[in-house]
């Protein structure tokens, strides 16, 4: 026998009279039911809902779009994986295969970095936090260390007399470059000319060697002209070391801050219109860079610390429905047992959602909430999705970057990571956290112990 | 001094058999020695000749190499062949050695300035005959009649007995045990210049039946030994060995006996003796005839310095492998990061006919899809605005501008160029890049440019349905002119099997290509600029030794390393690419094993990269194996010899390149069971040093050296 016909409950939709919205986008109306052709409900058979799922091909097809798009515009391209954004080892490792250097602003995930076997000079180190035993390991191990305020210079000059090594250092410069907010608390400013002063600093000592400059401009930067301003501010920077001191830096750090296909909320437009391409912002890039009047030679290598733009799109989070409710104002709402506390980006996104099975044509404007007994916990302010059922999933897509880290644990544990191979078998990257995984390290004084 | 000497000696006789060993020398001075009277003789011919050379300063390469000698050497037994010898005969062949020497002298130079050929043994004659014509007045100095042949003709022991005797005649000895030493000098010599003796004696014989009617036994064995002269030189002495000299060998016999014929019917109406001039006019007719082909891919003239008919093969054929492709100029792709070929030399669209040698260059994804979403806006088109480079240094000859961009899938055939760019990179080498995007020119005519900058941007301007960009070289700057095949000095091309390095090749449709990008601790170390000196602790078969190398430079601006006891290594710095091209010397040195295993070394680093080279048996570590492949030498080439290189995987945390050589000597058809293989390492140390290297000889022999660094060096 077929399947019987599914049964929808019956919606009232206000009508409004008057202009279209010609901006709308279309509403989500097929549904997606699988991840690069493993069927979404096989998946959570397998490993439970929520689930996170990232894309190997997905991952490794953005690494060498981006290095493409660079690499034929400049010549010497280097990238370097942004930890942070995601740090769990097989996608680290994925862009590892791909060349990417690492990128770190912890002593933490400076330690992950070398755990993978990434060679010490191809780690940036990173961010205002350093301490002296990450300075020590990193000087050793040659990293390149980008120094963020004079105190930091300080502390690694002494170090550097203390062991008697030599450090590979570069610093971090901030700039207008005509985007608000403008970011001026982390590095040099270049303006005020204390970007100059500490170079100087670094090249009348002998223990350092500056060997790169670094800029990270901002974070989901929307204006690829701000990049061409920087480039060209480091390039001119690069030039006055070399006329000043006769030394060619080895590269320039152009950071990421790259925007991703995710609509902010309170963004009009979706993204796809509004956000420049990585052509655009590789052509700003490589156009200030070239006002450099190096030789071919001698132009310093382009290293980009690209995050979100290479992986957001290739992370899945796949969730169920609770339950379906009526708000107070009529508005109808979605329980979904994925919360803020495992999709942080939620408060800075809107997502794309969509239904992961065959639904209904009738669509009703509703909010979705997360598990959690909080009033914070809100995914979605309002979306138009199509009648569910308790239990019918929903996936949640371009949820790759900065969401498995900056997660957390709260009420509820955090759920099961998978990542879909390229040959289409699939590997579970990050087990579910177990009550006895967090209680571990808790410590019960004596005599609270029941005997 | 008495090196020089007995070089200068032995190697006089061995010049007359076409070889430069001393030792062949020594053999055939014994073989001369069997009549000792005659023996002397042509060593007083020798003393005499060099000692004069040396004394009016003339070249002391080429009277080391036995030049001037050996033309005094054949004169002097020839004196004591023909004549009895006398008191009076002494000293008048005294005198006559000298007449030899400055007709030899007059003979060289004008032979090489008119001809361009070298003298063989014409002096000999001229000297000869003079000698006989000046002595037809004196009765008193009588011929020796010495037999020219003594023994049966048409018997298994006449044949063998005939041909020992043609070769005592070379050196104009009357005993066939002259023979003997002579037949075994040339099998050790060279198992080539061996068989060309038999066959040519064989097909002399032949000859002569066909030819000449009753021939008289003095004029088979006159015919004989021309006929293994001629066989010598042709076969494989003057010209490089191959299947074709075979049949040049057997056509010039043919003519070699009916020139006998002719010259004993001349010569016997002035009673002079036929000696050495039909091998001498055979041979020099040859190859002055052939020097006037137009393609000279067969039966190529020897152009280098003498050496044995194998090892003349074999450095042809490496040389043909390695550097027929090497040209002067050194273009690099036009373009930033890795491209696609979509149209190659003779193309399916419009790489055809005069402009057959031209490259389309796209960019292509994962997919080798040239474009994302649907492909009918440009800038779906990955390569569309991306920035085009000069390939070479020069100066910009020509610049069409203004041409809009073609609608996708349409073209403009009034204009078919497009926007383009016509540079001039002097030496009468031009490069065109066209369907530029209208505006995007960087540079105007007469504009001076450096290899690497960005000329303009890529268009859809032209005869362009959709975005590419379109190079070719050519001779001179007009728009449309005819294509010019030259190759890039060097670019990667990216497959499953890794990325592939190739020297002055042609990028071929379909290929992922890019250009290298130098890497400073690789360049540091391979980079031999003039006077960069280096020293090696090495060890070798339980030896240890020191090794000092300096890089020096010869009036032809070639750099060469040379090690303290005088071996030399040629190389050539290709653009990014260090490219070692002969070596000569001991074949222990260190500097010989580290010319195996830096043949060729690129100044960058890929995981997956690796290159390929062709090497020469003979300048492989000396081994018994290659005589029995050499024997089929002129029939068919049994032996290859090709070598594979790449990075080792580095060590986590290393700062070291290791460069791992892989060279296997491989036989072919049934030669298959010889095989020998080596393997080399390089290390390079993270401050842009060779640490140290080694070299393994069939898994058993090991050389490894280590760089001695001295604190100056270091600093």
């Amino acid at each position: 026998m077929s399947e019987l016909k599914r049964y929808e409950r019956p919606i009232i939709n206000k009508q409004y009279s008057g202009f279209m919205n010609k901006f709308g986008t279309s509403p989500i109306t097929t549904p997606k039911t699988e991840i690069d052709g493993i069927a979404v409900n096989h998946l959570v058979e397998q490993f439970g809902s929520p689930l996170f799922v990232m894309s190997e091909r997905r991952i490794r097809e953005n690494q060498r779009n981006a290095y493409r798009i660079f690499k034929t515009r400049y010549p010497k391209v280097q990238f370097a994986w942004s930890y942070k954004t995601n740090y769990l080892d097989a996608v680290c490792s994925v862009f590892h295969s791909e060349n990417s250097w690492a990128e770190v602003v912890s002593e933490f995930e400076y330690d992950k970095a070398r755990r993978l076997g990434i060679k010490g000079d191809n780690i940036i180190f990173n961010g205002p936090d350093k301490s002296r035993e990450a300075l020590v390991k990193a000087i050793r191990n040659k990293s390149k260390i980008h120094i963020d305020h004079f105190d930091e210079l300080y502390l690694i000059i002494e170090i550097t007399e203390q062991i008697q090594m030599k450090a590979e250092v570069a610093i971090r410069i901030n700039m207008d470059v005509g985007v608000y907010p403008k970011w001026d608390r982390f590095g040099f400013n270049y303006e005020n000319g204390e970007a100059w002063q500490a170079i100087k600093r670094i090249m009348a000592n002998k223990n350092l060697k500056l060997v790169g400059l670094h800029t990270h401009i901002g974070t989901y930067m929307m204006s690829a002209e701000a990049y061409r301003i920087a480039a060209t501010n480091m390039a001119l920077l690069t030039r006055s070391i070399r006329d000043e001191y006769k030394h060619l830096l080895q590269y320039i750090d152009m950071g990421g801050g790259f925007a991703s296909n995710n609509t902010l909320i309170g963004q009009y437009l979706p993204a796809e219109q509004v956000v420049p391409s990585l052509e655009q912002f590789a052509d700003a890039i490589s156009s200030g860079l070239f006002s450099l009047s190096f030789s071919a030679e001698d132009l310093p290598l382009l290293i980009l610390e690209t995050g979100r733009a290479l992986v957001d799109d290739a992370g899945y989070l796949i969730t169920s429905v609770l339950a379906n409710k009526r708000l107070s104002g009529g508005k109808r709402a979605l329980i979904i047992d994925a919360g803020v506390n495992i999709l942080f980006t939620s408060f800075w996104y809107k997502h794309k959602i969509s239904p992961a099975q065959e639904c209904g044509v009738y669509q009703e404007e509703a909010a979705i909430y997360g598990p959690l007994c909080m009033n914070i916990d809100c995914v979605r302010e309002s979306i138009t999705l199509p009648s569910l059922k308790q239990g019918d999933k929903l996936i949640i897509e371009h949820v790759g970057a900065y969401d498995m880290t900056q997660w957390m644990q709260f009420i509820t544990l955090r759920p099961n990571v998978v990542m879909v191979m390229e040959d289409k078998s699939t590997e579970l990257i990050r087990k579910a956290e177990t009550l006895e995984y967090i209680i571990e390290r808790e410590n019960l004084p004596a005599k609270f112990q029941k005997k | 001094m008495l090196k020089f000497f007995t070089d200068a000696v032995f190697l006089s006789y061995s010049q007359i058999f076409f070889s430069n060993r001393k030792w062949f020398g020594i053999l055939i001075f014994l073989a001369v020695m069997v009549n000792p009277l005659i023996g002397i003789s042509s060593l007083l011919g020798i003393l005499i000749t060099n000692l004069l050379a040396m004394l009016l300063k003339f070249d002391s390469e080429k009277i080391r190499s036995g030049f001037y000698g050996f033309n005094g050497m054949l004169f002097g037994a020839g004196v004591m062949f023909y004549f009895e010898p006398s008191f009076y005969l002494l000293g008048l062949t005294l005198i006559f050695i000298v007449i030899t020497f400055f007709i030899s002298a007059v003979i060289e130079n004008f032979f090489a300035v008119t001809l361009n050929l070298p003298g063989l043994s014409i002096p000999f004659v001229i000297t000869t005959y003079i000698f006989f014509v000046f002595l037809g007045k004196y009765d008193f100095i009588r011929f020796a009649n010495l037999p020219l042949y003594h023994g049966p003709v048409n018997t298994a022991e006449g044949f063998i007995l005939n041909y020992l005797q043609a070769l005592s005649l070379i050196v104009l000895q009357p005993s066939a045990i002259s023979g003997i030493i002579i037949a075994l000098a040339l099998l050790l010599f060279s198992r080539i210049a061996f068989q060309l003796s038999l066959l040519a004696f064989a097909i002399n014989a032949l000859a002569v039946n066909i030819l000449i009617p009753d021939p008289s036994p003095n004029f088979i064995i006159i015919s004989s030994f021309n006929s293994i002269l001629t066989a010598l030189a042709l076969g494989g002495a003057l010209i490089i060995p191959s299947k074709k000299n075979l049949l040049l060998v057997v056509l010039s016999i043919f003519m070699v006996v009916i020139f006998t014929g002719f010259f004993a019917n001349v010569m016997n109406s002035v009673a002079l003796p036929i000696i050495v001039l039909p091998f001498n006019f055979i041979v020099l007719a040859t190859v002055y005839s052939l020097k006037f082909r137009k393609d000279h891919t067969e039966l190529t003239l020897l152009y280098y310095k003498l050496q044995s008919p194998e090892e003349n093969y074999y450095y042809h054929k490496n040389r043909r492998a390695r550097f027929d492709k090497f040209k002067i100029s050194y273009p690099e792709l036009p373009v930033f990061g890795e491209w696609y070929i979509s149209q190659g030399f003779d193309g399916e669209y419009t790489h055809k006919k005069d402009w057959r040698y031209a490259w389309d260059f796209v960019v292509v994804d994962e997919k080798e899809s040239e474009y994302s979403s649907e492909g009918n806006r440009f800038e779906d088109y990955y390569c569309y605005k991306l920035p085009v480079i000069s390939p070479l240094d020069g100066m910009i000859s020509k610049v069409i501008d203004g041409i809009p961009d073609n609608d996708i899938g349409d073209i403009n055939v009034e204009k078919n160029w497009g926007n383009t760019v016509i540079i001039n990179h002097y030496g009468g080498l031009y490069s065109a890049l066209s369907h530029l995007e209208k505006d995007t020119i960087k540079f105007k005519e007469g504009d001076y440019i450096k290899k690497g900058d960005i000329i303009g941007q890529c268009g859809n301007s032209g005869r362009s349905p959709y975005p590419h960009l379109h190079f070719q070289f050519q001779l001179s700057e007009k728009l449309g002119e005819k294509t010019f095949q030259h190759p890039f000095v060097h670019f990667i091309s990216k497959s499953d099997g890794g990325l592939k390095l190739h020297l002055f090749e042609y990028p071929e449709k379909g290929m992922r290509i890019q250009n290298l990008e130098t890497h400073k601790i690789l360049k540091g170390a391979f980079d031999f600029y003039y006077g960069r000196k280096f020293s090696f602790a090495c060890e070798f078969k339980d030896k240890k030794f020191i090794e000092e190398w300096e890089v020096k430079i010869d009036i032809y601006n070639n750099l060469f390393l040379e090690n303290g006891s005088g071996d030399i290594a040629y190389f050539v710095q290709a653009g990014k690419v260090l490219y070692f091209s002969a070596y000569s010397g001991n074949k222990e040195s260190a500097l010989y094993f580290f010319y195996l295993s830096a043949m060729q070394v690129p100044f960058c680093y890929h995981e997956d990269l690796y290159w390929e080279d062709k090497y020469s048996p003979s300048e492989l570590p000396k081994s018994a194996l290659y005589y029995i492949p050499e024997i089929f030498l002129l029939y068919h080439d049994l032996i290859d010899v090709n070598a594979r290189f790449n990075f080792a995987p580095r060590e986590e945390d290393s700062e070291d390149f290791i460069i791992e050589g892989n060279i296997r000597l491989e036989g072919k058809s049934f030669a298959k069971i010889f095989s020998e293989e080596f393997r080399s390492k390089i290390n390079i140390g993270g401050e842009g040093e060779i640490t140290d290297y080694e070299f393994e000889i069939n898994n058993k022999n090991k050389f490894n050296a280590k760089q001695i660094f001295n604190d100056e060096e270091t600093k």
